[in-house]
Order: structure tokens, then sequence, then C-alpha cells
């Protein structure tokens, strides 16, 4: 009968660490890996500003997969990911892709200074960023669960569900790879 | 029977590799951690007590994370925030200087040919203040603000304000008082 009780206390241990180990992949993803949230099954209802002061909800881009990336100009890894976005915004932007920039803790004035002369070497070419590029705020950051740091992207489906988490410096292989899945 | 043993001790030994597994990887994970595990305050005042009319010093040491930095106070560019100290001085206390260390040039992934300005490890600022003769006798307190924005190699945390508290004891002019903590403030500032 121990025996029994032991063999069934490792089995359901060795689930629990199982859960834990796949818990911790798919709650967190740092350093480019990806990851699916788990609570975040939707993509919040959200409305940025953009450098102009109008709306524009994240529900207007459905139809679209969607990089939401949320970047600041003081942030150096995020500047660092740039060409990457602009290069897959460039390629896959005929094919029912965009990349939405999301400034955070940043002013408005600072983010079109910066998006209007600052270039980026895309494959040998000097390039502005080529993409939408609305305001972030701690609201919306709290509504996608809170940003444990920047960058933090957000892959979302043409109907509007959180595919995938990316935090920190994006893996271009990996996003890529994610981003034609959805395509 | 003896199989089911050596089974369920198979399990068992199992389970717990795969914890020590999982927290390695957790320990390893990337995600930044909260402004208050990165970045640790350590105020220090160069006298004890501050007669008035003298000019003494105060020292934020402030400890860096392993694997995290932060922009010095002159940074590689416009766009990056300076780490900065700011006293808000009761009456009858003046700032003299902040002194801020020059920071060190370093390579990160996500900047590989252009080098960052930024501080790590342990960095010591300085401010040089001088109590007046209007300062209030006895215990003062100087609230000073830290801003910082630290990042690690793939990620940055936002910019923050810390409140550091400076204790300082004044005396009245040409009262007795001594220098304190000589390994801090007997260093020639860097910058």
């Amino acid at each position: 009968m121990n025996r029994v009780v032991t063999t069934l206390s490792a089995a359901v241990l060795f689930s629990v660490v199982m859960l834990g180990v796949s818990g911790c992949k798919g709650g967190a993803s740092s350093g480019g890996a990806a990851g699916k949230p788990a609570a975040l099954a939707d993509a919040p209802d959200v409305t940025f500003k953009d450098l102009q002061g109008k709306d524009v909800t994240l529900a207007s881009f459905k139809g679209k997969v969607v990089l939401v990336n949320f970047w600041g100009t003081w942030c150096e890894p995020c500047r660092g990911e740039i060409p990457i976005l602009i290069a897959m915004q460039q390629k896959y932007g005929p094919k029912g892709f965009t990349l939405l920039g999301a400034a955070t803790n940043d002013e408005e004035k600072t983010v079109d200074s910066f998006i209007h002369t600052t270039q980026f070497n895309v494959g040998g070419q000097e390039m502005l960023m080529n993409y939408p590029i609305v305001m972030g705020s701690d609201d919306i950051s709290t509504k996608f669960g809170g940003l444990l740091g920047m960058p933090t992207s957000y892959l979302i489906t043409r109907d509007g569900k959180i595919a995938k988490r990316y935090i920190g410096s994006l893996n271009e292989n990996q996003v890529v790879k994610d981003v034609e899945s959805q395509l | 029977m003896k199989l089911a043993m050596r089974f369920a001790r198979v399990f068992a030994l199992s389970a717990l590799l795969l914890v020590s597994g999982a927290a390695a990887t957790m320990a390893q994970d990337a995600t930044p951690k909260k402004p208050s595990e990165i970045v640790t305050t350590h105020p220090y005042i160069s006298l004890d007590p501050v007669p008035r009319g003298k000019e003494f010093q105060a020292a934020i040491v402030v400890k860096i994370a392993t694997g995290y930095h932060m922009n010095s106070h002159k940074p590689s560019d416009s766009y990056l925030i300076p780490t900065t100290l700011t006293p808000q001085l009761p009456a009858g206390f003046a700032l003299a200087e902040a002194i801020y260390p020059a920071g060190h040039n370093e390579k990160f992934p996500f900047s590989p040919d252009k080098p960052l300005n930024v501080y790590s490890g342990s960095v010591t600022l300085r401010l040089r203040l001088t109590a007046q003769d209007s300062a209030a006798l006895g215990a003062t307190t100087i609230p000073v603000t830290l801003r910082f924005q630290a990042c690690n190699n793939s990620a940055c945390l936002p910019p923050v304000k810390v409140p550091v508290s400076l204790q300082v004891e004044v005396v009245a002019a040409g009262a007795a008082s001594h220098a304190t903590h000589p390994e801090i403030f007997s260093e020639k500032p860097s910058s």
C-alpha cells in the first residue's frame, strides 16, 4: 500500500513540476524568446493616441496581423531592433501585416522629432520608421497585463487574439517565423 | 513490487531534477527585475555634526545589480536619460555642486557597434552642500531624488525616481565636528 502511495505521490509531483515548467515558459519570455501568455487570449480593447492626439483603437486593425511593439526613444534595446521592424513592415505590410509602435514613457514632441529625424540602417539603406506610431500609457500597458521591461511586443492574430508575447530584444528569425505563420 | 519501488524512486528523482532545472531556468531568465531589486542606495555625510557656515558633502553610493547598467550622467546621446541627483534643500542649506563620476563605455548585444556610456557595479554620486548660518539647529532631513534608467543586456526598465534621505545634525558655528567615512570622501571624484 505504501509503495502504491509513494508511486502515486511521485507521479503527482512529476505532473506538478511539468506544469510549473510549462508555466514558466509561457508566462514571461525574454531575450527574444516567445511564449503564449496564459491569461491573454484576447487582445485587450485599448485606444491609443496618435502623435496628433487622435484616437487609434487596436480593434481598428482587425483583419490584419499586428505586432504591437512597446518601445521608447530612451530605450536602447528598443532602438536596436527598429531596423528589423522596418524590414518586416516593408516585406509583410502588403500581405496584411502591420507593426504598431507604442511609444511608452515618452513625450509626443520627443517621439515626433525622433521618428522624423532618426535614420536606421536597413540592409545598407538609411530609412526612417515606416509604420504607425502611437503613444502608449500606463493604462494601456496594464490592460496588456503589465510590461515587465522594454521592448515588449505582442503578436496579434487577424481575429484579435494574442498569439505571442516577446519580452526584450526580438529574435529576428523567431519573430519572422511567427509572423509568417499568421499570414 | 520491487519494480514498482524502483519506478517510484526514478519518478521522484526525475521530479527533483526537474525542480532544480526549472529553478535554474527561472533564475537565468532575462526578464527585468523591479527597480528596487536592481538599484540600492546608501547615503553618507562627510561631517558629524555639521557646524553652521561649514561646507560638507553628501554621498549616495548606488549599487547596481549584476547584469544591469544605468546611463551615466553624460549618456551617449540626447535621447538617453541621464542619471541625476537632485536635492530638495530645506531652508538654510545651499548646493555648491553635484559631482558625478565619469561612466565607462561599453558595447551591448543590442548596440554592438556603438558603445554606451554607463554606470555598473557600484557608483558614488556626491553633493557639495553648505549649512548656512540660517540652518535650523538639530537633526534635519535633506530629501534627495535619484533619477535613473536601467537596462540589462536585452531589455530596459522605464526611468524611475527614487527618494533618498540624508540625515544631518546641524550645530552652532565653530562647534566641534569630525570627518566621517574617509573611505568614501577622501577619494577624488573622477568626473
